[in-house]
C-alpha cells in the first residue's frame, strides 16, 4: 500500500505565525488583567468620590462641632438637662442609651416599667 | 491515481490531544450548561451542582493544559496548522461563496481547490482557537480571583464565558455533523478519530493544493 | 447567637444567583453558605444585616426587605403625622440614582424632594449625630477621668470605648464576642437617639400626639432596618423609629412619584430637630465619628478653641488605622495622650476585639463601622458595577 505524507520542512513565515499567535494570546491576556485592575480601581475610585463629598461638605459648614450646633443646646436646656448642658443626664440617660446582649430584656422590662413622663 | 494509496493527514499526537479535547468540551459543556441553567438532572449525574462545578474546572485544567503542551511539544505542527488556517486566497473564498457544494439549493458548479482545511474549516479552526483563549481568560478569574475582582468585572467574565461558550457549542455540533454525519465528508472521520489515514482520492478531490506537496514514503 | 432573631432582611434569589461565590468573600461573618457553583443561601443567625453580599453581587441576586410599601401607606394616611430622617451618607450618593456623579451633593434637591412627597416634617439625622457625639463623647470623658481615678465616675464603664453607631458591628459584637459588650458606648445610633428625641421633645414642641407620629429614617444601610425593629427601642413610649428605607428605595420613590429631582431648587431641612455641623456630616465615613467625637471632647477637656479643627490622621481608607492625639486636660492639670483607633470592616476588628479581652490594647477609643469605607459604602447605597474609572 502506498502512503502519502506531508513534507516536514518549517519555513520562517510558520515559525512567525506560530509564535505569533502565542504572543497575541500573551497580550490579550495582558489587556484582560488591565480590565480587571481597572474595574477593581474604577470601584474603588466611587468610594473614594462619595468621601470626598462628605469632607468637602464638611469644609462647607459653618458650625462644624457638634457641641456649637444651638439646637442641640437648646434640646439640652430646654429638655433633657433642663437649665444647663449636662450631657448622660437621668432623662439623657433614659432616652439615648442602650445596653446590649443579654441585658437587653431587663431594659426592655425596666423600661415598660418606667415610661417616659407623658409631655 | 492509485486505488489503494492512502494519506497520513493527523499524526498520533494530534489525535490523542483531538480526543482528550473532545471528552473535557464535553464535560464542560454539559456541567456549564447544568449549572448554568439549574438543569438538576444533569447536575445531579456528577453528583450535585458543587460537584458539576468541581468537574467543570478541573476538566478546564485538563482544557487549558492539553492543547498547551502539544503546542510546546509539536510547535512546528501547530506552526504550520497556524499558517494554513490564517493563508485566506481567491480559492478559499470561491469555496465560501459556493459553500463547499454544502448546501443543497446552492447551485455549485465547481469548489475550488482547497489546501489541507477547506476555508470552512480554517474559519472553524481559528474560531476554535479565539474562542478556547476567551473561554480561559474569563473562566480563570471567576475560579482564582472570584473574591478579589471587581462585581462588575465578575458579570463581564461570566458574560463574555456564556456567550463565547454558546458560540463555540453551536460551532462544535457544525462540525461534528459535516465530520461524523454528513456523507460527504464523513469518510475523513478515521483521519481523527481512528488512525490518522484518508483514502489517497479522497484528499486529491477534497485537498487538491496540499495533496500536490504530499510525498511517498514507504 | 443574637439575642434576637433578626426578621430575614437580606435574601438571595436561586433563580438569579449564579453560585460565582463573590459574595461569601465580602461577608464579615461568614454567614453566606454554599460553593462556587452551588446556590448560595444566607444563615439569618450570623447574618449581620449589612447588605455588602447585596450591593456586590454581579447578579443583582440579592435583595432587601423593602418597605417601601409599608411607608407609602403611612404618607396617604391623614391621621398620621410623618416625619422623616435622613443620614448623612445618603446625600453624596442620592444623586447616582439620576445620573450624576458620585460624591454630589444633592442634600438640598434631596430635603425639596422629600417636602413634595408629602413629609410632614423633614429633618436631618445630622442633628442626631451631634448628639450623638455630646452623649458618647460625654461618657469617654467620664471613662477616662473613671480610669485616671477621678472620684465621682467609678460607675463608668471600662476603657477602650468602642463606638455604637453601626448596628452591623453591634449584632456581631452580640453574637461573637459578649464580652466586649461593657466595652462598647452605651449610646444609641443617631437614628434611634433621633427616634426617640422625635416622639418625645418634638412631638411635645410641635404639640403632636407622639401616637400618631410616624417616624421614618431614610439610611444608606440595610442593617439599620434590623435595628429599628429591636424591642428594647422604645423608649418614647412608642416604637422609637417606625420605618427605615434605604437610599435606594428612596430614589426609587422620587422615580414613582415623577418628582423632576435634577431640577429641584435647594431646601434646607425644617428647625428644631434638624439643623446640623460639619462633624455630624462626616460620621457617614470611616473615622468620621472618631473626628467629630475628637473635635468636642477636645474643646471641652482642655477649654480651648481648636485652631486647626481637621484630624488628617484618623483619615484615609486603611482598614486598620490609629492615631494618637495630645488632649490637654483643664480639670486634672495635665495632658493625657488619647490612643484612638479606626476599624472599618469588621474582617479586621477581631484582631483588635482580641487585644481588648486579653487586656493587651493600647487604645482609648474605638471607632468600628461594618462597612469598608463607612456608611458612604453601605448595603443601601445606590448599587454600582464599575469597569473604567
Amino acid at each position: 500500500m502506498k502512503i502519502l505524507k506531508e513534507s516536514s520542512v518549517f519555513t520562517r513565515r510558520q515559525f512567525l505565525k506560530g509564535s505569533g499567535v502565542l504572543v497575541i494570546s500573551a497580550v490579550f491576556m495582558g489587556i484582560f488583567a488591565k480590565v480587571g485592575f481597572d474595574a477593581v480601581a474604577a470601584q474603588e475610585d466611587v468610594v473614594q468620590k462619595r468621601v470626598a463629598g462628605l469632607y468637602s461638605l464638611d469644609e462647607k459648614m459653618t458650625i462644624r462641632k457638634s457641641h456649637e450646633n444651638p439646637e442641640i443646646i437648646q434640646l439640652y436646656k430646654d429638655f433633657l438637662s433642663p437649665g444647663e448642658i449636662k450631657p448622660v443626664s437621668d432623662k439623657a440617660h433614659h432616652l439615648l442609651h442602650t445596653r446590649y446582649g443579654e441585658e437587653v430584656p431587663g431594659l426592655i422590662a425596666e423600661l415598660k416599667k418606667h415610661p417616659i413622663e407623658a409631655a | 491515481m492509485n486505488a489503494n494509496a492512502k494519506v497520513l493527514k493527523h499524526s498520533g499526537q494530534t489525535r490523542t490531544m483531538h480526543w482528550l479535547h473532545l471528552i473535557v468540551c464535553i464535560l464542560l459543556a454539559l456541567t456549564g450548561i447544568g449549572f448554568y441553567w439549574d438543569i438538576n438532572w444533569i447536575n445531579n449525574l456528577f453528583g450535585g451542582p458543587a460537584n458539576a462545578s468541581i468537574v467543570h474546572r478541573w476538566s478546564a485544567v485538563i482544557f487549558v493544559l492539553g492543547p498547551l503542551l502539544y503546542i510546546l511539544f509539536n510547535f512546528e505542527r501547530f506552526s504550520r496548522f497556524v499558517d494554513t488556517i490564517s493563508n485566506f486566497t481567491k480559492d478559499d473564498f470561491g469555496w465560501i461563496k459556493t459553500m463547499g457544494g454544502y448546501i443543497p439549493f446552492i447551485k455549485v458548479d465547481e469548489v475550488p481547490p482547497q489546501d489541507k482545511y477547506n476555508a470552512g474549516q480554517k474559519v472553524l479552526g481559528g474560531l476554535i482557537i479565539i474562542g478556547c483563549l476567551l473561554m480561559i481568560i474569563t473562566g480563570f478569574p471567576m475560579w482564582v480571583w472570584r473574591g478579589v475582582v471587581a462585581p462588575g468585572f465578575l458579570a463581564f467574565c461570566y458574560n463574555i464565558h456564556f456567550w463565547t461558550s454558546i458560540i463555540l457549542i453551536l460551532l462544535v455540533l457544525g462540525h461534528f455533523f459535516l465530520a461524523a454525519i454528513h456523507p460527504k465528508s464523513r469518510v475523513e472521520f478515521s483521519a481523527m478519530m481512528i488512525d490518522g489515514y484518508v483514502d489517497a482520492d479522497i484528499t486529491a478531490e477534497h485537498n487538491e493544493k496540499w495533496y500536490a506537496t504530499l510525498k511517498e514514503v514507504e | 447567637m443574637s439575642t434576637f432573631t433578626s426578621r430575614d432582611i437580606i435574601h438571595v434569589d436561586p433563580s438569579i444567583c449564579k453560585g460565582c461565590d463573590h459574595c461569601t468573600s465580602v461577608c464579615p461573618t461568614r454567614a453566606i453558605h454554599g460553593t462556587i457553583g452551588e446556590k448560595h443561601r444566607i444563615d439569618h443567625r450570623k447574618c449581620v444585616n449589612c447588605g455588602q453580599c447585596l450591593i456586590n453581587c454581579p447578579f443583582g441576586a440579592i435583595s432587601d426587605l423593602s418597605a417601601l410599601d409599608t411607608l407609602v401607606q403611612a404618607l396617604n394616611d391623614p391621621n398620621k403625622y410623618v416625619v422623616i430622617q435622613v443620614a448623612p451618607a445618603v446625600r453624596v450618593a442620592l444623586g447616582e440614582e439620576f445620573g450624576m456623579q458620585p460624591g454630589t451633593n444633592v442634600k438640598g434637591k434631596m430635603f425639596a424632594a422629600l417636602r413634595q412627597l408629602g413629609f410632614d416634617q423633614v429633618y436631618d439625622t445630622e442633628f442626631a449625630a451631634d448628639l450623638t457625639i455630646m452623649e458618647e463623647g460625654t461618657e469617654l470623658i467620664h471613662r477616662i477621668y473613671n480610669y485616671a481615678g477621678v472620684a465621682g465616675f467609678e460607675e463608668s464603664g471600662p476603657l477602650p470605648q468602642f463606638t455604637s453607631c453601626c448596628p452591623a458591628w453591634i449584632k456581631y459584637a452580640e453574637d461573637r464576642y459578649p464580652h466586649i459588650l461593657p466595652h462598647i458606648s452605651s449610646a444609641k445610633s443617631p437614628q434611634q437617639m433621633f427616634g426617640a428625641i422625635a416622639k418625645t421633645y418634638a412631638a411635645q414642641k410641635l404639640d403632636v400626639d407622639p401616637a400618631k407620629m410616624y417616624s421614618v429614617s431614610v439610611m444608606p444601610c440595610t442593617a439599620k432596618k434590623y435595628e429599628c425593629d429591636r424591642p428594647e427601642f422604645i423608649a418614647s413610649g412608642y416604637k422609637d423609629v417606625d420605618v427605615v428605607i434605604t437610599t435606594r428605595e428612596l430614589a426609587n420613590l422620587i422615580k414613582q412619584q415623577g418628582i423632576d429631582f435634577r431640577n429641584l431648587n435647594d431646601e434646607e431641612a425644617d428647625r428644631l430637630i434638624g439643623s446640623s455641623t460639619g462633624a455630624a456630616t462626616i460620621f457617614g465615613v470611616t473615622g468620621g465619628v472618631m473626628e467629630a467625637a475628637l473635635r468636642t471632647a477636645y474643646e471641652l477637656l482642655s477649654g480651648k478653641t481648636l485652631g486647626k479643627i481637621e484630624f488628617k490622621k484618623v483619615r484615609g481608607l486603611k482598614p486598620i488605622r490609629e492615631a494618637t492625639v495630645e488632649i490637654p486636660v483643664k480639670d486634672l492639670g495635665v495632658t493625657v495622650p488619647v490612643n484612638v483607633c479606626i476599624v472599618h470592616g469588621l474582617k479586621h476588628v477581631n484582631g483588635i476585639i482580641e487585644d481588648v479581652l486579653a487586656g493587651r490594647s493600647k487604645y482609648h477609643f474605638i471607632e468600628v463601622m461594618n462597612c469598608p469605607g463607612g456608611c458612604i459604602n453601605g448595603g443601601g447605597q445606590p448599587i454600582r458595577h464599575e469597569m473604567y474609572a
